[in-house]
């Protein structure tokens, strides 16, 4: 503490969080506590009724639908994103930073623009309905957006390159000897990335995991233009509740639980990562 | 005649065009302690990988026991690599590291646990067993590293650069250490270092590496003392060189009179050549008579103390560079010596080589 200079750099960010962040998320906790009002209006009587009504078996199952979606999503995202950046760190180094960043050039463009493309792909006469016809596809074609398997589709891309970082960073850290010197000890190569390479670079996949878990689960783009609004998930109910409902109320008591998820998965992520690198700073 | 444990027919290794190991033929005895010494990029380092496996040769033989193991994998060979970084399981404890390569061999639950328990013993680190290697010193991650490939009893035991990561004094208590623990199992060390010192000390036999060839194997006081080449010579120990030609049968020195050498059979009239002497063969003595006399002399241009020994630099009229002059204790002591000093020069015929310059 006898160096205060850390302080003083600090206060710019600590200032720009609390007012546009830390304060706005207070205002909406307190508002998941106060009756609606007429007409959109709100009411300020102190109420549970809110927080009650995010447990009934609709809402919940929502919460349910889109932790399961976003489960999958995270899931399919950190096995395709741990082989890609396990085919990187072990490309030759010096054509791992090209080939990273093309994993991340996706992510230079608009979100929006992305997810629409998936739109052109998908659609009933769309290019992958175009290419099944051109290979002599002929029977009926299954429908491909506007369905859970177009969300969950949508979301991987999305968040790829997410996991790719995390992945790439723990997999090019290892030294290359450790690998060998399991198989130097009999171990054969699957054995050798299941008891070494996996074990050693779980932080990064539980990074990968929990980042995509998270923005998916709250995301309200995706499932609004690959779900095709039939298809609700907890950030289009959100959504709703404060733009077309006019129910804030309840809108801040879902985004509180979602929140409260969030900052949950979060904390255990941070924690298993501090646990796997925590004996080298016992040493130190 | 036995079967040598390995044997090395003209292996070679390649990269691209760089002939990382050109051409070697070696034979190595079951239960010795084996040197490979050489600068880096002699190809030592190739050769140790080939011999775990990691490299699969260009062109030649590597014979185990008898058989071809040149494209065997690994993980299916009985030999073990202890690496130069350790290359310890950071994710297990002391006890899973040592495990880990009979776990690997199916061994039963039992065994491994009761062979663990002794190795642990013999490495000296049951206290620790249930540690992490981040939580262990330099000397303890090094033995830990050791027991996890002893555990295997290979029948060929390989260790890169074992000792270098270690401190000085660490690194000769661990040098005893080696040698007793190849003695007690009986497994056949090969050890790669560039520390020719390491190499003398614990080795039976060293082979020195140069541009991936073999220039010299032998023990090692016949590496010492019987280089075969310059430049093996030059790399162990401190050696010097002197420049003569050929005249007469005789060398004639720098300064124009014979030098006192074995001459070796071969060198025609003129040739060049290099009379190298060790500095502890060479006497000195103050100067009798007047300066023309038969020995060469040397003025002190510096003493360096060591304890057990003191350097003087001498500058000669027999070569550019100062000669390197090693007296024991003693020897000082009997003659008082400063900087400045002029010193008669003399040796025996028997303790020098010459070599083609």
């Amino acid at each position: 503490m006898k160096d205060r200079k850390p302080l003083y750099l600090m206060t710019p960010a600590l200032a720009w969080l609390t007012a546009f962040m830390v304060i706005p998320c207070l205002l909406i906790l307190a508002l998941a506590f106060f009756r609606r009002g007429l007409y959109g209006g709100i009411e300020y009587t102190f109420t549970l009724e809110n927080l009650a009504l995010v447990f009934d078996p609709l809402y919940a199952g929502i919460f349910l639908k889109s932790a399961a979606i976003a489960g999958l999503s995270a899931l399919i995202a950190v096995i395709i994103g741990y082989a890609a950046a396990f085919a990187i760190a072990a490309a030759p180094s010096r054509r791992q930073p090209i080939l990273l960043f093309f994993a991340v050039l996706p992510f230079w463009s608009n979100y929006l623009v992305r997810t629409y493309a998936w739109i052109v792909l998908l659609n009933r006469e769309g290019l992958i309905t175009g290419l099944a016809r051109w290979l002599g596809y002929d029977a009926e074609m299954p429908r491909l957006l506007y369905t859970e398997g177009a969300v969950v589709v949508g979301l991987v891309y999305n968040y790829l390159p997410f996991v790719i970082l995390a992945c790439y960073a723990p997999l090019s850290r290892l030294n290359p000897e450790i690998a060998e010197a399991s198989r130097d000890l009999g171990a054969s190569s699957w054995t050798t990335f299941r008891r070494v390479v996996l074990p050693m670079t779980v932080p990064g996949i539980a990074t990968g995991f929990v980042f995509v878990f998270v923005l998916s689960i709250g995301n309200f783009v995706t499932p609004a233009l690959l779900g095709g609004g039939q298809f609700q998930m907890i950030g289009n109910l959100i959504y709703a509740q404060f733009l077309t409902a006019n129910d804030w109320p309840f809108g801040a008591a879902l985004s509180m639980v979602l929140i409260a998820i969030m900052m949950g998965l979060l904390t255990l992520q941070t924690f298993a990562t501090e646990r796997a690198s925590g004996a080298k700073r016992e040493e130190s | 005649m036995t079967q040598p444990l390995l044997s090395l027919r003209n292996v070679q290794k390649h990269f691209g065009t760089v002939r990382a190991v050109d051409g070697l033929n070696l034979d190595i005895q079951e239960n010795e302690f084996f040197a490979l010494l050489g600068a880096s990029g002699s190809g030592k380092t190739t050769l140790l990988r080939m011999l775990a496996g990691f490299e699969v040769p260009t062109g030649g033989e590597i014979l185990l026991d008898g058989k071809d193991v040149s494209n065997v994998p690994p993980n299916r060979r009985p030999v073990n690599l202890m690496f130069q970084s350790y290359a310890l399981f950071p994710h297990m404890t002391i006890a899973q590291n040592v495990a880990y390569g009979l776990e690997m061999e199916k061994c039963p639950k039992a065994e491994i646990k009761t062979r663990v328990g002794e190795m642990l013993e013999i490495i000296q680190l049951s206290h620790l067993a249930g540690r992490k290697p981040d939580q262990l010193s330099g000397g303890q991650r090094q033995r830990v590293a050791l027991g996890r490939a002893l555990i295997k009893r290979p029948r060929l035991l390989l260790l890169d650069e074992p000792l270098g990561a270690l401190d000085k004094k660490l690194r000769g208590d661990m040098q005893l250490e080696l040698k007793r623990l190849q003695h007690e199992f009986g497994i056949t060390f090969i050890i790669v270092t560039h520390d020719q010192e390491e190499a003398l000390v614990m080795a039976d036999r060293v082979a020195i590496l140069k541009d991936g060839t073999l220039l010299q194997c032998a023990s090692p006081h016949d590496i010492y003392e019987r280089p075969n080449s310059r430049y093996a010579a030059d790399f162990i120990g401190v050696m010097n060189f002197m420049p003569a030609k050929v005249s007469n049968g005789r060398l004639l020195g720098a300064h124009g009179k014979p030098v006192t050498a074995q001459i070796p059979e071969g060198l025609h009239e003129g040739a060049d050549v290099v009379v190298a002497i060790r500095p502890e063969r060479l006497k000195v003595s103050a100067p009798q008579g007047d300066a023309a006399g038969s020995l060469p002399r040397g003025r002190v241009l510096a003493t360096a103390y060591h304890g057990l020994d003191l350097q003087l630099h001498l500058e000669t009229e027999l070569c550019a560079d100062p000669i390197t002059v090693r007296l024991t204790a003693q020897e000082a002591d009997q003659i008082a010596l400063s900087q400045g000093d002029q010193l008669e020069l003399g040796w025996d015929a028997k303790d020098t080589r010459v070599f083609a310059a």
